[in-house]
């Protein structure tokens, strides 16, 4: 009897998941409903809401100027491995077995700015401090019920967030959880440095399950010159400290106190409300970005009664540019209405 | 007799794998309480990171930036005068459930009962009350709301845990699971401060997860939609994250203020 149960019990144990709890593989759409201007078309210069900087952090940051990345040497440059929480790109995750059918390795899928990330399962110890450091870093992941937790080192000096310079160095290390519900699969980042963080910056995402696996696909970084007058001139463009015309942004378009826009960790908390009442009234209007996900004035299918105001991007659109170009398709020269 | 226990054994992971907690010594299920799979009760407080310039304060009017409004709903948007709202006594029209989790808040999280979890908010001085359904939990949350009829900010929620796979119980690990709450039956309120309106008709789904980290932090992540047949062009989904903190010291009432 007592060796029944124990074969019992030991049926029942291999009966119980122990491998991947939830299957991650498939396709996912980045859900761009939270810091929409950031993800789509990138953020603004001076912007550094919702940051935790330094004071190292926040003076590395208003030396960018968005002619940097433009410079041949840079455009190609990897990006964080955990920058797809700002990027307006899809994901591929699929996982590798080994030779007895477990799941040894989860790997997302990189983009032209971004390596391919793996995350070993097979419980590979964490390299020295002292190896390499990669573009995608060093992943190892466990289950944590339906939660995929990983842990990330070994990282490159990068630049995070989109488009406006806030670095993150090569000490940085990230605690990660993915969990699935249902078709969305939310992504969250917990970063951490030494160096350019004063607490761990959180951050969440949405993304949703693409049954049409329409997203990823690694494409390949083509440079250009993009700036004539940078070419072979060794220029390195920045700003000088204290010089950048963009650091107070944010103050001039939305009427933010400098600092709240400038990444101080006491920013991210409610408690830091009642330093703005006394400071802050909202814009008059809205100037930009405004027309949210309505077809732009002038397009089709745009709603009438509208007083929207995009602040002029729907002019960027094919079908505006053809409209108020010259007839055939090319656009109207600057300052033509 | 071996199979046999393999078979009873092993339905009554199954079971538990589907969310439905083993019985209770005297027969009925036992409460949503007794059968969490993580402790969601103490302080919390919401990490701005993230949409900073719509949630820590007012945007302008018409900012309706990342939110799917239908056209309809930019056209109310635009037509948004808080000095209305004030004369009409709605100023908690941006701290109904959908508009409240956004805010800059702390949350206060208790168990009333043995199945319902009271989610309180300093920002506003707000109730939520999930009431868990099916095993562990007491009536239809729906029911409760269909019984009373009247609408509110924070409407009818009802919860139920969903256990992690193997009943939530890994290899000799500890239960695991997360919360699904349904909120319907709200009045028609704001997802943002500056008026972007939700209708009556709109339901709001959350799913909480709990993470723990290894230097003791531990966070909250409320992923949710906002189904808006009227406002919204497809649902909103956003979200958000709470860490949790060690007592009440920085609780800090305010009452609903239809501006700031």
């Amino acid at each position: 009897m007592k060796r029944a149960v124990l074969f019992a019990l030991g049926l029942l144990a291999a009966s119980v998941p122990a491998r991947a709890q939830i299957e991650l593989s498939g396709s996912y759409v980045p859900i761009l409903y939270e810091d929409y201007i950031e993800r789509g078309p990138g953020s603004d210069l001076g912007d550094f809401t919702g940051m935790p900087l330094t004071d190292e952090g926040r003076a590395k940051a208003l030396l960018y100027t968005s002619n940097l990345p433009s410079t041949i040497e840079r455009q190609c440059l990897a990006q964080a491995p955990w920058v797809l929480q700002y990027r307006p790109l899809g994901l591929r995750i699929w996982s590798e077995v080994d030779k007895d059918d477990r799941v040894s390795a989860w790997k997302i899928e990189g983009d032209y700015l971004r390596d391919t990330l793996t995350i070993w399962m097979d419980g590979r110890p964490e390299p020295s401090p002292n190896a390499l450091s990669t573009a995608a870093g060093f992943s190892t992941g466990k289950w944590e019920g339906d939660t995929l937790t990983v842990h990330t080192t070994h990282v490159k000096t990068t630049w995070i967030r989109r488009g406006n310079g806030i670095p993150a160095s090569d000490q940085t290390t990230y605690w990660v959880h993915l969990t699935r519900h249902d078709d969305l699969l939310t992504v969250v980042t917990i970063q951490e440095d030494p160096f350019y963080l004063s607490e761990p910056h959180v951050v969440s995402r949405v993304f949703k399950f693409d049954a049409r696996a329409n997203q990823g696909g690694r494409s390949i970084c083509n440079t250009a010159n993009e700036i004539p007058r940078l070419e072979d001139s060794g220029i390195v463009p920045h700003y000088l400290p204290g010089q950048n015309p963009e650091a107070d942004f944010m103050t001039r378009t939305y009427n933010l106190p400098k600092e709240a826009a400038l990444g101080y960790a006491e920013s991210l908390y409610p408690e830091y409300r009642h330093k703005l009442k006394s400071v802050y009234t909202p814009p008059a209007s809205c100037g930009r970005y405004c027309c949210g996900w309505i077809e732009r004035q002038g397009l089709p299918g745009a709603a009438p009664g509208l007083s929207c105001n995009d602040g002029g991007l729907g002019e960027l659109n094919p079908v505006v540019r053809s409209k108020q170009g010259d007839g055939e398709g090319k656009p109207a020269a600057p300052g033509k209405k | 007799m071996a199979l046999m226990l393999v078979a009873a054994l092993g339905l009554n992971v199954l079971a538990q794998g589907r969310g439905a907690p083993p019985a209770g010594r005297a027969g009925g299920p036992p409460s949503a309480r007794a059968t969490a799979p993580f402790d969601p009760t103490g302080y919390w407080v919401a990490i701005i990171s993230e949409d900073w310039r719509w949630r820590m304060v007012t945007p302008a009017k018409g900012d309706v930036v990342s939110i799917p409004l239908s056209a309809e709903g930019l056209r109310v948007a635009e037509a948004w005068d808080p000095a209305k709202d004030e004369a009409a006594g709605e100023q908690c029209r941006a701290y109904g459930a959908p508009g409240l989790m956004r805010g800059p808040i702390r949350l206060h999280i208790t168990w009333q009962d043995d199945n319902t979890l009271k989610i309180e908010s300093d920002y506003g001085q707000q109730t939520r009350l999930l009431r868990f359904t099916g095993a562990g939990g007491a009536g239809g949350a729906a029911e409760v709301g269909r019984a009373s009829g009247a609408k509110t900010w924070q409407g009818v929620t009802s919860a139920q845990w969903v256990m992690a796979a193997g009943g939530g119980r890994g290899r000799g690990g500890a239960r695991r699971g997360s919360i699904k709450s349904v909120t319907t039956q709200m009045r028609p309120g704001y997802l943002r401060k500056n008026g972007v309106p939700y209708s009556d008709r709109a339901v709001f789904t959350e799913y909480w997860d709990l993470h723990s980290e290894t230097n003791g932090d531990q966070y909250l992540v409320d992923t949710n939609v906002v189904d808006d047949p009227v406002y919204l062009q497809t649902p909103w989904i956003t979200s958000l994250h709470f860490k949790k903190e060690m007592d009440g010291s920085k609780w800090d009432p305010s009452t609903c203020d239809a501006r700031f």
